[in-house]
């Protein structure tokens, strides 16, 4: 039976082989303890193997079959009695930044060093681990199975923050746990009464019968708890206290790609539950709401704010409030302006944590950081610029649309909120440039530079910055096509139920 | 529609577990307590996942036990039950792990106690905040010294009962 | 004030499970995947107990998602507890001649039974989960009884590592043979007998290893940390 095994198979572009990207990741963070006990120069160079075959393998699929969206059933079950994955421009633009930004922020060789063997394998398996929950976020079709990866990127979260060994860490990690773990109980039960409704759990097949079944009170009230939920981690309102804590405690690089990457999948299970299944105005309204909160909260504690990591964790409390008000427009301009946004925040904000890897403790004590190194100060001033919307950059445009689309709606509250953000930004300007003078100040003993690997993935986040201002009209277009493709509802379920065609409408 | 059968009483009882785990955890200030009324709000949503499968009159979903042609319950939700109790464990034991640490570092499990010593940590963290000694071991590194004119909380000042047990 | 809207917090969630759960009709659910599966499985899988069938086929890729879970918590715990040397650590007392007995007594008897319950796993309630936990649950006694007893760290490393990959490969080997990650291979067999069901009873065997092996890790941990009362 053994022979006739073609390994060959597995770079072949079948959609089969979309499962590689999740599966890899596990199957290295799986053998990575007992391999460090073995030949521990080896297990320090598996994680970024893996990372780099993953992106390898999505790309190569993305070039081949990503033209039109496709699914794929796991273990070859038909489609609703199985698992299945969705794979859509969306899915294989987040599958593909995954491995990317985990290869940029890759915690492995951590400036400070002298972590012994064991502490560094655990530390390289949980960041595989992370990615192979992120890249499964980004791809699965399947209510529980998404609940599944949500709880993997949890569970792997709390052991990297927890890294950093101080009572502080500790603290803030148990907190996160508990809020965390609370935001589970609250999805399961939404799953259960999505299940009690309809008998289901692949999306497709519950968005084929959300309209007799959840568009009544009973699905308001299993959307508002998947909301506080998957929220948990999309730094939603009202559960987003553990945020400062654990982003000013935990080490820099994995800060960056929880509020990076974790945060923006777990806003991508949102819109796809939104889109799908729930697309009620109720819903979307209490979207926008809990967002305006957000946004004024986090960007209000920001400015008061007086160490630098604490800083950006508050400020991406407010980014993310703005992506969730974007995302609350609806139609096709909300999604293209939700999802620009999340890309922006994507490249920004971990690139800002990148930067924060040296520049920890006090923003007083960030005097003159800029002349000591003169690349990452003039890094942090195109950031902040861009995050605060200045004209030619891509946060610009982002921004512009969500005031586009709130002026179209109409009405009391949109302009309340039009308003609001606009008094937002103001602050938000007030705090990075405060912060920016600080950086150029001249004093007799600056902070030391950077290492060289921080500062070129933060390098490398701005040239990206630089480009899309350059290409600023291939990428709108690109991003266009994406969000129509999120907002087809039909198509996701034409895609994974090809028979339903004749039955749907 | 809450009639007495048995569903209905589930119900109750698996509603009530969940109200009883979030009302736990925001009352409480230790965080022994906490985890405890997390893992009774869990149970409560576990019930109501089994509960969802049930079928009035339905048997076990296994072949050849029982009557045959019997109904049998649905068998997913006893999949997704088993699948989220192997979590909770998970979750469960690594929230023990971090509370053992925790205990280790401070001497105390109660919450107030607790952020009085964080704030008093940030504080000297943003005053001073040598690179260095945030990464170190915390038992290696010299306790924050309580910067004068800060006061804790309610009113109290000093270094707290944690201090003794580190020796 | 934190506490003032917390309570408001659970307040509304209180409200709204109790609204909630006025409106549920339990007791009929529309079971149309359920039904489906019951109808069906027998032939697909193979596995004489519908819910394994399941668990180890229809949503065999979350049960891989579900061990991957308990690894990084158990990875995670190590990470919290794991910088302190076991030598080091001043450990309870031994639980004295009585227990000490009983506890060699059971170790044996439960491992048969986890073993047990894992190999029936397709066919009785039961599998990988129930009888890993069995399995751990004989280390547990062990070390309650005599705390003094140290269970090897490498060890549990290397059967948590090969029984994880283990399950992967299983489903690798299916991808390259069946074009489906996971798919059920060798054949069915005659249902109801030990071997059936395919790879169903090698998944649960990876899945017991594991487990046991990743619970008895976290409580190796736990107690190698244990702080002594004063």
């Amino acid at each position: 039976m053994i022979p006739d095994l073609q390994l060959s198979t597995l770079w072949a572009a079948s959609p089969a082989n979309l499962v590689l990207p999740v599966v890899l990741p596990l199957l290295a963070a799986f053998l990575m303890q007992p391999l460090a006990r073995v030949a521990v120069p080896l297990a320090r160079l598996l994680g970024p193997l893996v990372l780099l075959l993953s992106a390898a393998i999505t790309l190569n699929l993305w070039l081949q079959l990503g033209a039109t969206p496709f699914s794929l059933t796991i273990g070859g079950f038909a489609s609703p009695l199985g698992i299945l994955f969705h794979a859509d421009g969306v899915a294989f633009l987040f599958a593909l930044a995954v491995p990317v930004f985990a290869l940029l922020f890759w915690p492995g060789t951590a400036s400070g060093g002298g972590d012994d063997r064991d502490q560094g394998a655990r530390r390289d398996a949980l960041t595989l681990l992370l990615v192979a929950a992120t890249t499964g976020l980004a791809l699965s079709g399947d209510l529980f199975n998404l609940y599944v990866f949500y709880e993997l990127a949890a569970v792997a979260s709390f052991g990297l923050v927890a890294l950093s060994d101080t009572g502080r860490a500790q603290i803030a990690t148990f907190r996160y746990l508990m809020v965390s773990a609370f935001g589970s109980v609250l999805i399961l039960v939404g799953i259960a009464i999505v299940y009690l409704q309809t008998g289901t759990l692949s999306l497709a097949q519950i968005a084929l019968l959300a309209p007799e079944t959840l568009h009544n009170p009973i699905g308001l009230a299993a959307f508002a708890l998947m909301l506080i939920g998957f929220g948990v981690k999309a730094e939603l309102f009202p559960v987003n206290t553990w945020v400062p804590e654990v982003y000013a405690g935990a080490p820099a690089r994995v800060a960056a790609l929880l509020a990076g990457l974790v945060s923006k999948l777990a806003v991508l299970i949102i819109i796809r539950l939104l889109v799908l299944a729930f697309p009620q105005p109720e819903m979307a309204q209490i979207m926008l709401v809990l967002g305006l909160l957000g946004i004024l909260t986090g960007e209000l504690a920001a400015w008061r704010a007086k160490d630098f990591p604490r800083m950006l964790a508050f400020s991406s409390i407010g980014q993310l409030g703005l992506i969730f008000i974007a995302f609350s427009l609806g139609g096709e301009l909300g999604l293209l302006a939700g999802l620009a946004l999340a890309l922006h925040h994507l490249v920004i904000k971990s690139a800002l944590f990148g930067l924060a890897v040296r520049w920890r403790g006090s923003i007083e004590a960030l005097a003159g950081a800029a002349r000591s190194s003169p690349l990452a100060g003039a890094l942090f001033v195109l950031f902040a610029l861009s995050l605060v919307g200045i004209p030619p950059l891509p946060g610009f445009w982002a921004k512009l649309l969500v005031l586009i689309g709130l002026a179209e709606t109409g009405g009391a509250l949109a302009l309340t909120v039009l308003l609001l953000i606009l008094l937002a930004t103001a602050v938000e300007a007030s705090y990075l440039f405060r912060i920016a003078i600080r950086l150029y100040q001249d004093v007799p003993t600056p902070v030391a530079p950077h290492g060289r690997r921080d500062l070129g993935a933060a390098a490398l986040l701005g040239c990206v910055l630089l480009a899309a201002t350059l290409g600023m009209q291939p990428v709108a277009d690109r991003l266009g096509d994406l969000a129509e493709q999120l907002n087809d509802r039909t198509r996701y379920i034409e895609t994974v139920f090809p028979l339903h065609l004749a039955v749907k409408d | 529609m809450i009639g007495f059968n048995l569903e209905s009483i589930a119900l109750i009882g698996a509603l009530g577990l969940i109200v009883i785990g979030a009302l736990g955890m925001v009352a409480t200030n230790h965080l022994m307590r906490m985890l405890l009324a997390l893992v009774i709000a869990e149970a409560g949503g576990n019930l109501l996942i089994v509960l969802v499968g049930y079928r009035v009159g339905g048997v076990a979903p296994i072949l050849g036990v029982g009557e045959p042609g019997a109904a049998m319950v649905d068998p997913i939700p006893q999949v997704l039950v088993l699948t989220a109790i192997v979590i909770g464990v998970g979750v469960q034991a690594l929230a023990v792990a971090l509370l053992l640490r925790i205990h280790r570092a401070y001497g105390t499990l109660d919450l107030r106690a607790l952020r009085d010593r964080m704030d008093a940590e940030v504080a000297a963290a943003a005053g001073v905040a040598p690179d260095a000694s945030q990464e170190a071991p915390l038992g290696a590194r010299p306790l924050p010294p309580v910067p004068v004119g800060v006061t804790h909380g309610a009113g109290r000042t000093g270094p707290l009962p944690a201090l003794e047990r580190r020796a | 004030m934190r506490n003032l809207a917390s309570l408001v917090f659970a307040g509304g969630l209180v409200f709204l499970l109790l609204a909630l759960g006025a409106q549920l009709a339990l007791g009929t659910p529309p079971m149309r995947v359920g039904s489906e599966i019951l109808a069906v499985a027998p032939q697909e899988v193979g596995a004489a107990n519908i819910v394994t069938a399941v668990l180890l086929g229809y949503r065999g890729f979350d049960t891989l998602g579900e061990l991957a879970i308990l690894f990084a918590a158990a990875t995670a715990a190590g990470v919290v507890l794991g910088r302190r040397r076991a030598a080091d650590v001043r450990r309870d007392p031994p639980g004295g001649e009585v227990l000490r007995t009983g506890a060699d007594l059971l170790f044996p008897l439960l491992l048969v039974v986890g073993f047990y319950v894992i190999a029936h796993g397709h066919l009785t309630p039961g599998g990988g989960f129930q009888g890993g936990v069995i399995l751990a649950a004989a280390f547990f006694t062990a070390i309650l009884a005599q705390p003094a007893r140290h269970l090897s760290h490498a060890l549990i490393a290397w059967i948590e590592g090969l029984a994880g990959a283990a399950f992967i490969l299983i489903g690798l080997w299916a991808l390259l043979e069946d074009g489906h990650f996971l798919a059920p291979l060798l054949g069915q067999g005659v249902m109801g007998e030990l071997i059936s069901a395919g790879t169903l009873p090698f998944l649960s065997l990876a899945i017991g290893l594991k487990v046991g092996a990743e619970l008895a890790g976290i409580m190796a941990h736990l107690s190698d940390a244990e702080a002594p009362d004063a």
